[in-house]
């Protein structure tokens, strides 16, 4: 089967590249080996953040955040995605001292979207915030979204136009023969004369066969939800230095994170949960917010994700072979990009070039030049 | 019970189960102390092994034998002989080294012989070598319009709040098909509760086709015909009896904000019957309980003569894990007796997988539960397809009837979901969280795999199950958020060890005679 783009991957990345590429009129095949939305982009905590991060990503992060704010419109669909403001809380005045060099950062870097709050407006935010807590610093516009909705969107928008998606393809060898990349499945072979890798917990596989080397790792960060509770907190919540963030949703449950990991067994598509470090979660939850010493949890889980050492994804061109592409490596921040990424990728598919600087997220980056 | 000892999880949990027996594995853990728990837990503990047996109630006997030591009531004969023999069971049982823990709610399973339970507001954890799981049945989902108003319940609720608090209920309609539902009319009948009706949903077409499997059922002709007793006890009592029903619908004043239940819609005889009634109990047979097995990522398959999943086990219970085993309903449906003889032979397997005794003796001790489980499976044949539920009642035809109770999910929706290229249960549960309640789709997950597998066109094996989440019940925050352990006393040594030198003795033994024989 021939294609102009063969994308690998269909969780966020991969469908959003795919809807932008088919926006353009180009013909796109999206080889999955799971079904859409089965990994990471299907389990994720569904944050849609700008506040604190990295300062080489706030470009594009603000850049997606604008997206997001019509992306039900642009996609015909529901993301579940609300607007309610991020507080990443202070828990003393050290933390406090953190917020004020990184306000000082992001002013000289021209950025005014992260504003830090004192405890009484603390306290005005999240009423039922513990009083120990000294302030925090907020992002009015983030969020959260339904990952697993909001990837199933940008599916069903590149399917309407026209791009072709392939479940339960996992791709086996990949040759470049002339000027067309050959992609072999379990069952058949692909080709188009561009590759774009969104492949996540796998990506590292698939830049080696297209001949990049990424010292790229895997891990599987742990979730848990609780039972409706009666409304408390209308922000996303996190913590300056403790691993902890929560989210209520309109239904009442809380969803809470804080980026601690289980383990991941990628060759089986498993994940197995450290409950030693979801109690650790469970007990700042509740130093932070006693309401929550009654909250019942449904349920626990993990996703397969992929990290690069220094936390930040590749983004970009394959710097070993012409005409592919990689986007993975999110390090458990990914899903907020995705809107922008896909118009990246399609940017660079098919003018060779992107608006923005992405020489932080060169996929040699961590390749010793000089001896 | 040891003092627990209290420790920090050390986060490698899991990846070597060989480090985690040096401090305190007991030799087998027993979740449940149904049938088949505790005649597994007094097996193994009278060959020697370290067990302990965890259940979430405060008294041994599962729901079969609920209370049966304590009864609230005061004629517990009432309930039949059946419910009597617990007594005994439940006494042998109280008599074995078991360690037993009670109100012990379990709510992680691991396949590294981890379990991790709350009990008194913490979490503990313990872990063994061998892990039989008995999580025994649950009551089959009837989803029909209006089965999930107020004053519509399942007839096993109606028979635990007997047994528990001694509390019935006058003038309800019993609605379904099956033994049980027949057997909670009759205890209810016998202690003078009015029963306004018995409607009977039994297809007539199981009558005929039931009886190929006769020659099977005469193995046990007294059980053969303990369901027709009680229907007959029923009659002659004369409480209205409507049979072969179809087309189940219940009302209530103002569906829309689901009020209490009004009354009861069905056509008999090719007559529409109106029946009013606030209290309706339905039931339509037992399935597996499935969360724990599922939990585990044990292998299943989908049984058409039980129409349900079950996990995959060899004759000795043993699952796709070697080390952990299955018995009683929560394998499939054997009945209580039935449970009691594959817990034996689960424990029996098990002792030989620890070296206590050797596969002969295996095979020896088990020989009279394994002739007898296969006598009752034959019956079972018979009884299966003379109750199988008609398809009108486990997959809905209507789209506003509610399928995934938990989250409010109805017919209409999920078959959006499914336009919207939700292929399979976990895609769907992504798209309308259908399954993602605190029930974790132990209501609906039967119910959306066979709905799949028509829209689909394929087996219900092909279409698969939800994946299972931890925690398997409800946990609260803070008790998770303390953690302690739980080993064996010294008293209750592990058996590997003495089993491992016995071993070694004996073939160094057989190593002699052979070289004498030489």
């Amino acid at each position: 089967m021939k294609a102009d783009v063969i994308i690998i991957g269909a969780g966020i990345q991969g469908c959003s590249t795919a809807y932008n590429l088919a926006k353009a009129g180009v013909k796109v095949l999206v080889l999955e080996k799971d079904w859409a939305s089965r990994h990471a982009s299907g389990v994720n905590a569904g944050g849609v953040r700008v506040l604190g991060r990295h300062v080489s990503e706030v470009e594009l992060s603000k850049a997606s955040m604008d997206l997001w704010l019509n992306l039900d419109n642009e996609l015909e669909a529901d993301t579940g995605f609300r607007s309610r403001s991020l507080v990443n809380i202070a828990a003393d005045e050290a933390d406090m001292d953190t917020l004020y060099a990184r306000q000082q950062q992001m002013h000289e870097l021209g950025h005014a979207h992260e504003k830090i709050i004192d405890q009484q407006e603390l306290r005005e935010r999240l009423p039922h915030v513990a009083p120990h807590c000294v302030g925090g610093v907020v992002a009015e516009k983030d969020g959260y979204a339904i990952p697993y909705k909001s990837t199933f969107a940008f599916r069903n928008a590149a399917k309407r136009l026209g791009a072709q998606f392939l479940e339960g393809q996992a791709v086996q060898q990949i040759r470049k023969v002339g000027s067309s990349w050959l992609v072999n499945t379990q069952d058949s072979t692909f080709e188009a004369e561009h590759l774009v890798n969104c492949a996540g917990a796998w990506a590292d596989k698939v830049s080696v066969m297209i001949g990049d080397n990424t010292p790229m790792s895997y891990s599987a960060p742990m979730l848990m939800i609780t039972t409706r509770m009666p409304h408390f907190a209308t922000p996303v919540v996190g913590a300056v230095s403790r691993p902890l963030s929560f989210k209520q949703f309109e239904n009442g449950t809380v969803l809470i994170g804080g980026g601690s990991k289980g383990f991941a067994d990628r060759d089986h598509n498993r994940t197995r949960l450290d409950y030693s470090k979801l109690a650790i979660g469970a007990k700042n939850a509740v130093e932070f917010f006693p309401i929550m010493q009654t909250a019942s949890v449904n349920r626990m889980w993990s996703g397969l994700e992929a990290y690069l050492p220094d936390n930040i994804p590749v983004i970009g061109p394959s710097v070993n072979a012409d005409n592919a592409y990689h986007a993975f490596g999110f390090s458990a921040h990914g899903f907020q990009m995705g809107p922008i990424v896909g118009q990246v990728m399609a940017e660079l598919v098919l003018t060779g070039k992107s608006r923005f600087d992405l020489s932080a997220f060169r996929v040699d980056r961590f390749e010793r030049k000089v001896l | 019970m040891s003092k627990p000892q209290v420790m920090h999880y050390s986060p490698q949990v899991g990846d070597s189960s060989d480090s985690r027996s040096d401090h305190g594995s007991f030799d087998i853990a027993i979740i449940g102390a149904g049938p088949a728990g505790m005649s597994a837990a007094i097996t193994a503990s009278e060959l020697g092994a370290s067990v302990v047996i965890l259940d979430d109630k405060a008294r041994a006997g599962g729901q079969i034998y609920r209370n049966v030591s304590e009864s609230p009531l005061d004629k517990p004969e009432s309930l039949g002989e059946d419910y009597l023999y617990g007594r005994e069971l439940i006494e042998r049982f109280q008599h074995c080294s078991a360690k037993k823990i009670y109100q012990a709610t379990v709510w992680h399973v691991g396949d590294n012989g981890e379990v991790l339970f709350t009990q008194d507001k913490a979490t503990r954890s313990l872990s063994a070598r061998e892990l039989l799981i008995c999580p025994g049945a649950m009551e089959r989902p009837f989803p029909v319009p209006g089965w999930h108003l107020p004053g519509v319940m399942s007839a096993g609720s109606a028979q635990v709040m007997l047994k528990s608090d001694g509390l019935v209920c006058d003038d309800a309609v019993f609605v379904g098909s099956g033994p049980l539902l027949y057997l909670i009319v009759a205890q209810y009948l016998r202690l003078g509760v009015r029963v306004k009706a018995l409607v009977d949903t039994t297809p007539r077409d199981n009558y005929i086709h039931s009886v190929q499997q006769l020659p099977g059922a005469l193995s046990k002709p007294n059980m053969l015909t303990k369901g027709l007793q009680l229907l007959n006890e029923i009659r002659k009592s004369g409480t209205p009896v409507y049979r072969h029903v179809t087309d189940v619908r219940i009302d209530s004043q103002d569906p829309e904000n689901s009020d209490r239940v009004s009354g009861l819609r069905f056509t008999c005889s090719g007559k529409p019957e109106l029946l009013a009634v606030g209290q309706v109990f339905l039931h339509q047979g037992v399935i597996p309980n499935l969360n724990m097995s599922r939990a585990l990522n044990l292998q299943h398959h989908w049984c058409e003569q039980q129409l349900c999943w079950k996990p995959t086990l060899n004759q000795w219970g043993q699952s796709s894990i070697a080390s952990i085993s299955v018995a009683g309903d929560g394998s499939g449906i054997v009945g209580a007796e039935g449970a009691e003889h594959m817990g034996r032979i689960a424990a029996l397997n098990q002792a030989t997988r620890l070296g206590v005794i050797s596969e002969n003796e295996r095979d020896q001790q088990a020989a009279d539960s394994l002739q007898r489980l296969a006598t009752l499976n034959r019956f079972r044949r018979f009884i299966d397809r003379l109750y199988q539920p008609a398809e009108e009642f486990r997959l809905p035809e209507d789209d506003s009837t509610v399928v995934c109770r938990c989250e409010e999910q109805t017919l209409g929706k999920l078959k959006y979901g499914f336009s919207q290229g939700a292929r399979g249960p976990n895609e769907l549960k992504g798209l309308t969280r259908c399954g993602m309640g605190p029930c974790q789709g132990r209501q609906c997950g039967h119910t959306i795999t066979e709905l799949l597998a028509k829209w689909r066109g394929d087996s219900v094996d092909q279409v698969g199950y939800y994946r299972m989440r931890s925690p398997m019940r409800l946990l609260n925050l803070t008790e998770l958020s303390r953690f302690s352990r739980i080993e064996p006393d010294s008293t209750e040594k592990s058996v590997v060890k003495e089993a491992a030198k016995i071993t070694v003795e004996s073939a160094v033994e057989s190593t002699r005679e052979k070289t004498g024989a030489a």
